[in-house]
């Protein structure tokens, strides 16, 4: 009988501490929403988040960015070859680019750094009474810590993405000329093919709901975070794989939305 | 605190209990580990909510206090940790003027100012620049005692200010609680379990046991309690305690 029940706890027990935890995010959701109001508690440490979430974070993304661009001209010059005319790679490498992977590999390489940067910081003053002595002093510390936070992720991720596009866009350009015998005129006529506007708008606005989802689900795991060193390691690790899920579902979402 | 309850998942920490603090005297709330004394002092600035009773701060429920008037409450308490629970990103000088910058009443020069008297107070003078990682555990607790002390509070909670420390230390603290108490008149609540110190520290002791209060007296009436939980306790006999049914 304890090989069909022991399964079956565990698995209530997984269900019941997901739905509490669901349950505590969305409290803290709602307490970040009315700190929105104590704007002299958050907006002097906003810049200062701004710099360590969002400029602090430019040289990893700009160099996943990089090397991406690279392998998609690569990558589309070996598929096209033969059967497609090359300047498609220009088309494929600004679409994938601007579309797809400058904001999901930026979002989920940032919600390594950044989900769990934030995780381990908040954790880890939760565990040594630092949330504690700010409730004691008179400060809200959603207002001091999670406002800050999530309004710089939601502000700082899509000038990331712009930038890696930018700089995917370029690597991508610059391999057609050095190693796919294409001209530089060619790869600007497949980029600008099927180009939108619109294209852009749907990269910034993909790329604030990731960094909204990096920084809220860092501080959400952070903030309740129980059990010394090692409940600051679960948080760290929780915040990055639930971020990096939560990524790829709005991934699906915003394409089955807006395209 | 009248009748509070207190429980987390199933482990019932507090059973009813209730305690009045006197005004202007420093009252020890003694017990064993895990006896749920930190768990008590955290409701009484709103750390913590009963599940059942009430607690009352200068005629205010805290339990039933919005979060703007919690906050109007936590001015008038000053907290020391445990471990200190300095902001470990700041020096001991911003640290020790984060409650003062809080009430937006005074000037970066006044809270500078009034960090280095309470550093003073505190035998810290020379360590506002230092991080709270440069600084000894002794030091730290004087440091958070510095801070809790900045905005000139009614009220002060010391939680368990002398563990961990060795004896020459634990006087020094006890000694700065009594002064705390002489000079700055404040109403002083110390959760401990080092008896040298509830004797030196405390007008009143009180003991928790199985989530209430089981003994309230002077030091001198606790000394001489007949009660043998108390006795077992104090003289650290724990066949004494067992032996209660």
């Amino acid at each position: 009988m304890d090989l069909i029940s022991s399964p079956v706890r565990a698995l209530g027990r997984g269900a019941m501490s997901s739905v509490s935890a669901l349950g505590r995010a969305g409290y803290l959701g709602g307490d970040a929403l009315q700190a929105l109001r104590k704007v002299g508690m958050w907006a002097p440490h906003l810049l200062g988040q701004m710099s360590r979430i969002g400029v602090d974070s430019v040289p990893i993304a700009l160099f996943i960015a990089m090397f991406t661009g690279i392998v998609l001209a690569l990558q589309a010059s070996y598929t096209f070859t033969g059967a497609v005319p090359l300047y498609f790679v220009g088309t494929l490498v600004g679409k994938t680019m601007v579309l797809e992977l400058g904001p999901v590999l930026t979002g989920l390489a940032l919600s390594g750094r950044v989900g769990a940067n934030i995780a381990a910081e908040l954790g880890t003053m939760r565990v040594t009474e630092q949330i504690d002595a700010l409730e004691t002093l008179a400060y809200d510390p959603v207002a001091y810590l999670v406002v800050p936070k999530v309004l710089a992720g939601i502000l700082m991720f899509p000038v990331i993405v712009i930038l890696s596009n930018g700089i995917g866009i370029i690597a991508g350009w610059a391999t057609s000329m050095a190693l796919l015998d294409m001209s530089s005129q060619e790869f600007v006529k497949g980029l600008r093919l099927f180009f939108l506007p619109f294209d852009v708008w749907y990269s910034i606005i993909k790329s604030a709901s990731f960094g909204l989802t990096v920084t809220a689900v860092g501080c959400a795991f952070g903030f309740h975070t129980r059990g010394g060193a090692e409940g600051v390691g679960r948080a760290a690790t929780g915040a990055v794989v639930a971020a990096s899920m939560i990524i790829l579902v709005l991934d699906a979402f915003w394409a089955a939305v807006l395209l | 605190m009248v009748g509070v309850h207190k429980a987390f998942d199933a482990n019932e920490v507090l059973r009813g209990f209730s305690i009045s603090i006197p005004e202007g005297q420093t009252t020890s709330i003694i017990g064993g580990s895990g006896s749920g004394k930190s768990v008590a002092l955290k409701h009484i600035v709103g750390l913590l909510r009963p599940d059942e009773g009430e607690v009352w701060v200068d005629g205010e429920n805290v339990g039933r206090l919005d979060q703007e008037s919690l906050y109007v409450l936590r001015r008038k308490v000053g907290y020391v940790f445990q471990f200190s629970a300095l902001f470990d990103s700041m020096t001991v000088e911003e640290n020790v003027g984060m409650g003062l910058q809080r009430m937006r009443e005074f000037s970066a020069a006044e809270i500078h100012d009034r960090a280095e008297e309470c550093l003073r107070m505190v035998d810290l003078v020379g360590y506002g620049s230092r991080f709270p990682s440069e600084l000894s555990g002794g030091q730290r607790k004087r440091a958070g005692l510095a801070r809790a002390i900045a905005t000139q509070p009614k009220y002060i909670l010391y939680d368990e200010p002398t563990t961990g420390l060795d004896p020459v230390t634990t006087s020094v603290i006890d000694e700065l609680i009594i002064r705390m108490s002489e000079e700055l008149e404040v109403t002083g609540v110390v959760i401990t379990h080092d008896m040298k110190s509830a004797f030196r520290v405390s007008d009143r002791i009180a003991m928790l046991y199985e989530g209430r209060i089981r003994f309230e007296g002077t030091p001198e009436e606790v000394r001489d309690a007949d009660d043998l939980v108390v006795k077992g306790f104090i003289e650290g006999r724990p066949e004494l305690m067992e032996s209660v049914p």
